[in-house]
């Protein structure tokens, strides 16, 4: 077990290294330099000197490169050229948003889809099956930033069930110590706080696990269907076990093996929608950041956020392959 | 060519023709792959004709149409309606088919020629070639699809013509690790070590033998990423990174600008929407039913 974690990590170091690389090659491919976006087009020749000389752009390539990645393994990411706040902090008070985000999304997709895939592989060929195949068709199809205005429109702003934009309602005063919003009502015990926060994370959590919701659905189907024609499963129904213990026991838990390994993947989906269903909801997690980010030309944000969130992605699937091989030996030992 | 290269020529022509032959039955017989080929010959009849479809021009305004500057609802004189600024919806909605549709294209043909040179190469060269182009295409699957393109397009500047390339790229990793796969599981056929045997040169070899009969999971990539390109497109024109003539009648910016008027004519914003899902429904449709029908696993089956 040891030696396969130790053979992963090994994996990662290659791929941060060549994330870093893209990373700064980009940023010089950038049109316009990251000293004129910084000082304006007006800047005068010998300010532009100057800069160049303290951001060190006088110095050879690789040696700029290697200063880069000393900084970047600090997690310093420079300044926002908009907001001049540090690029760190910004990130410290969006992350914990995004990661509520698509944490209740994944809830949403895996609860949902989950029971889905199941009945539909149980009654396999029927309605049933027909309408979840369907379903889980339309859902990938649908673009997440469309299918955010849609449940916006409907819920919030014809209904009114639910509100429209933001984390939380402004008139709401409350303690943010770990920026957690959920986390953090719930340690200040502000109840009416929680309400508001959960009801502000509906609409964009539904919107963003339309897709992995369709595709946990199709992959529990599948597996389901792969599942229950195996010896085992036909021994524990020969032997007498009442139907519902053969499902829970022996086909529902094997059948999630390949669904634990999709989540992973559909880490990358989620970051990718979270910056779409963010500009829908105006809610301020990474993903409405890099967006205004791209607009400001604020090149230290986005270099700053497409580093991180590609570590983050870096770092998911690393978990989720690590702990894809605590639950399926077959994996530990081959 | 000896007679040794017409026989093992004859052996992999065999092959798919049987395939393509038992495919076509098993495609034709799936209603589902039946109503996506409809959904997209509808798109792409649309695209190519829109000029003698569409009966205005996109962008012809009359103001006089709209009621107290308000957009109108669909009537019989405008099916879809009036944008706010006095455009036929539907005249939009039909030239917009066309962009979809070409920046799909363009988008997976990138991706898919250098990603099937790059993976084929990998597969066939094998050693480091291998392990160096696989370890690039490691670094660009980590990161998130729609981050990476817009990544791109901040470096290129926005516009169709870079997000076509953005996408492109993106889809690169995908057919490369697709190719390699089936590349390396060709190599050992028997028909590729007769090729050997007789002398065919390696480069003869890779696209005489191996890539023809690598293609099938190619084909339902192909088609399955011609969906991602067509939502991605309009998620990048949504985050305003698209055309940058706000005019362009491309669908993902006429979402951007509906949604700012929700309130007041929902119907814009569905239509744009609607017409999106249709075309990328068709997509997956079709690749689902090829996939099912190229499945090798399922041969002989009816």
């Amino acid at each position: 077990m040891l030696r396969y974690v130790v053979r992963r990590l090994l994996l990662v170091v290659p791929i941060l290294l060549g994330l870093s690389i893209l990373v700064f090659v980009w940023v010089r491919a950038l049109p316009g330099s990251p000293i004129s976006s910084l000082l304006g087009e007006r800047a005068t020749p010998a300010l532009v000197a100057q800069y160049r000389e303290r951001y060190g752009y006088n110095e050879p390539v690789y040696k700029q490169y290697v200063k880069q990645l000393r900084s970047w393994s600090r997690a310093d990411f420079g300044t926002s050229i908009a907001t001049h706040r540090e690029v760190k902090d910004e990130i410290k008070q969006r992350f914990p948003a995004t990661a509520e985000l698509t944490v209740a999304a994944l809830i949403f997709a895996v609860a949902i889809g989950v029971p889905l895939g199941f009945f539909a592989a149980k009654k396999h060929g029927r309605l049933f099956d027909h309408a979840s195949l369907f379903i889980s068709l339309i859902g990938v199809s649908i673009p997440v930033f469309f299918l955010a205005i849609i449940l916006k429109y409907i819920f919030a702003v014809r209904l009114g069930w639910l509100p429209t934009v933001g984390r939380i309602d402004v008139l709401i005063e409350t303690k943010h110590p770990t920026n957690f919003y959920v986390l953090d009502a719930i340690i200040t015990g502000d109840w009416h706080a929680l309400w508001d926060v959960l009801k502000h994370l509906i609409l964009p959590a539904v919107a963003l696990g339309s897709i992995p919701l369709a595709i946990v659905t199709r992959i529990t189907r599948a597996a389901v269907l792969d599942v229950q024609n195996e010896d085992y499963v036909r021994t524990a129904r020969a032997k007498g076990l009442p139907p519902l213990t053969v499902d829970r026991r022996h086909v529902l838990r094997n059948a999630l093996l390949p669904i634990s390994t999709i989540i992973g993947l559909q880490a990358g989906l989620l970051l990718s929608g979270a910056v779409l269903t963010e500009t829908v909801f105006a809610f301020p997690g990474l993903g409405s950041w890099l967006r205004d980010a791209i607009f400001n030309r604020d090149y230290p944000v986005i270099q700053g956020g497409i580093l991180f969130v590609a570590f983050l992605f870096v770092m998911v699937n690393l978990i989720v392959d690590i702990s894809y091989a605590i639950i399926n030996p077959r994996i530990r030992y081959s | 060519m000896s007679v040794a290269e017409l026989e093992s020529a004859e052996i992999v022509l065999e092959a798919p023709s049987g395939l393509w032959r038992e495919a076509r039955h098993r495609l034709v017989r799936n209603p589902g792959a039946i109503v996506g080929a409809v959904l997209v010959s509808v798109f792409v009849v649309t695209a190519i004709f829109a000029a003698q479809i569409a009966p205005d021009k996109p962008n012809e305004q009359n103001l006089s149409l709209l009621q107290n500057g308000q957009a109108v609802g669909p009537s019989s004189a405008h099916w879809l309606g009036i944008d706010t600024l006095g455009r036929d919806e539907f005249s939009r909605i039909v030239y917009g088919a066309r962009f979809s549709l070409l920046v799909g294209i363009v988008a997976v043909a990138i991706g898919l020629s250098i990603g099937m040179l790059l993976g084929s190469i990998a597969g066939y060269a094998g050693g480091l070639l291998d392990s160096v182009i696989m370890r690039a295409m490691d670094v660009m699957l980590s990161i998130p699809q729609l981050l990476l393109a817009i990544g791109i397009v901040a470096a290129l500047g926005p516009g169709l013509g870079k997000i076509m390339v953005a996408i492109g790229i993106v889809n690169i990793p995908i057919f490369a690790r697709l190719l390699r796969g089936s590349v390396l599981a060709q190599k050992e056929n028997d028909f590729v070590l007769a090729a050997r045997a007789i002398g065919v040169r390696r480069r003869g070899i890779l696209f005489a033998h191996i890539i023809p009969n690598s293609i099938s999971p190619v084909i339902v990539q192909g088609t399955l990423a011609m969906a991602t390109a067509i939502i991605d497109v309009a998620g990048l024109g949504f985050l305003g990174l698209g055309p940058q003539d706000p005019a362009t009648p491309e669908w993902g910016t006429m979402l951007t600008n509906a949604n700012d008027y929700l309130v007041s004519t929902p119907f814009l914003a569905i239509v744009p929407g609607v017409a999106i899902v249709l075309s990328v429904l068709g997509f997956n449709l079709i690749g689902d039913g090829l996939r099912e029908a190229l499945d090798p696993k399922l041969r002989g089956r009816h």
